[in-house]
């Protein structure tokens, strides 16, 4: 490949960076192909993060559900993976405040750049592909947390079954402000049913504050009408732009890593490997050791053990650690400090040696 | 992520060597979850809404 070295005065056109990859997309696991938490998950009744990274479900009073990462996808489009809504039990909504939705915090630091709160706020642009069975008017609504003003607009599925792609341009809000931190900046929500409290007001198609009846569109369509029904979406891209581009395809590590800032599984298959650095036992009652993350996470994050490890020691002895002796922790997001505890089963006192086994679930979601 | 409404209850935990403070919370399918006191972590947001709401957390001292 000849290369070209250009002149004092001359810029890059664009055309010869088009196509490379600028970190446009806002929406983090935007093709859906990134599920530290598992492929498929049922009963799904109440708000919970299941499956894909970074998409939290939001259901109460709206049936119960399976979510899966599916390879039903638009033909020709580079995707591998969508996100699947399946209805298993059809209810609801059951109250007025009954919800059903997809949602993805974006954190706020890395929102800078659209200049929220100033004359030069920029317009953003949302584009995906959605399949579903059950066709009309649907709602996607942006909550700017901080200020606590949101936006909406609404999209139409017209044909049954077939993957249509849906773009929505939201204005600039000159108002109110974004902080530079680590906290929630914008809650966009994808509503695939909504109560009256919801809908029951002008829905904001310009920034104003957030009002509940505003959030949904009074013809927002309802998925939890029938077990038939099912709910695909993938390609979710938010940029800053008034029009969309193609969508921004990331290299798996690069979308791992993306996602690993806000929840890690440690040793996810339980094998046996090394999953506690410096394991050692301070007295009979209380071992420690230190978790290292991949990633610098948002912020320290809550941990959970799902599997039993096994602490080696010289010379060639060994027990269990039961999840149950997981007891305090500590961590900046970088580095962990974890501390077991079981009253007087550590008999052997300061030795240090090797933690293998044991799965840790590390959360620092927004 | 833990959610108010899935919490079943709530240690307080001071770790003796350097003395942080941690939350261990069974929630109510029986997960133990460890939430630092960090007001930057949701869990831990969740936690003090479940307090306003009228949840006692177990405090032993230790």
């Amino acid at each position: 490949m000849a290369i070209t070295r250009l002149g004092p005065n001359q810029d890059i056109t664009a055309a010869k960076i088009a196509g490379q990859i600028n970190f446009k997309n806002i929406i983090i696991n935007g093709d859906m192909s990134i599920a530290q938490r598992g492929t498929s998950v049922s009963g799904i009744t109440s708000t919970s993060y299941n499956t894909l990274d970074r998409y939290r479900t939001g259901v109460s009073g709206f049936g119960t559900w399976t979510q899966s990462q599916d390879t039903d996808v638009p033909t020709g489009q580079g995707f591998a993976n969508s996100l699947k809504m399946d209805c298993t039990t059809a209810s609801g909504p059951d109250a007025a405040g009954s919800v059903l939705y997809l949602v993805q915090y974006i954190e706020a630091q890395n929102l800078q750049q659209l200049k929220f709160g100033t004359s030069n706020a920029e317009s953003t642009t949302i584009s995906f592909w959605v399949k579903t069975n059950v066709t009309g008017t649907y709602t996607v609504e942006i909550v700017s947390s901080d200020s606590g003003r949101h936006i909406c607009g609404t999209y139409t599925v017209n044909a049954s079954n077939t993957w249509e792609k849906k773009t929505i341009t939201f204005e600039g809000d000159t108002t109110g402000t974004i902080n530079n931190d680590n906290g929630r900046g914008f809650e966009i929500f994808f509503w695939l049913g909504a109560g009256s409290e919801f809908t029951s007001g002008t829905l904001a198609t310009s920034w104003a504050t957030s009002s509940a009846g505003n959030r949904v569109s009074s013809s927002q369509a309802n998925i939890a009408t029938s077990t038939d029904n099912n709910f695909w979406i993938t390609g979710v891209q938010l940029e800053a732009d008034t029009s969309a581009s193609d969508f921004e395809f990331l290299p798996y590590d690069v979308n791992f890593e993306r996602c690993r800032r806000y929840y890690y599984v440690v040793n996810p298959n339980n094998t046996y490997y090394a999953t506690i650095q410096d394991f050692y036992c301070y007295n009979s009652s209380n071992c420690y050791g230190s978790l290292k993350f991949p990633t610098p996470m948002r912020t320290g994050p809550s941990v959970s053990m799902t599997n039993n490890g096994s602490f080696y020691y010289y010379p060639q002895t060994s027990f269990a650690i039961n999840t149950s002796m997981l007891y305090s922790w500590q961590s900046d997001g970088e580095i962990s400090y974890v501390r077991f505890y079981d009253g007087n089963a550590f008999s052997f006192g300061s030795a240090s040696g090797l933690f293998e086994g044991g799965t840790f679930k590390c959360d620092a979601e927004l | 992520m833990i959610s108010k409404e899935n919490i079943t209850n709530i240690l307080k935990v001071i770790d003796p060597s350097r003395g942080w403070i941690s939350y261990r919370v069974t929630t109510s399918n029986n997960e133990i979850v460890i939430v630092p006191e960090n007001t930057d972590n949701t869990d831990y947001q969740e936690i003090l809404e479940w307090v306003e709401n009228g949840g006692v957390i177990v405090d032993n001292g230790a």
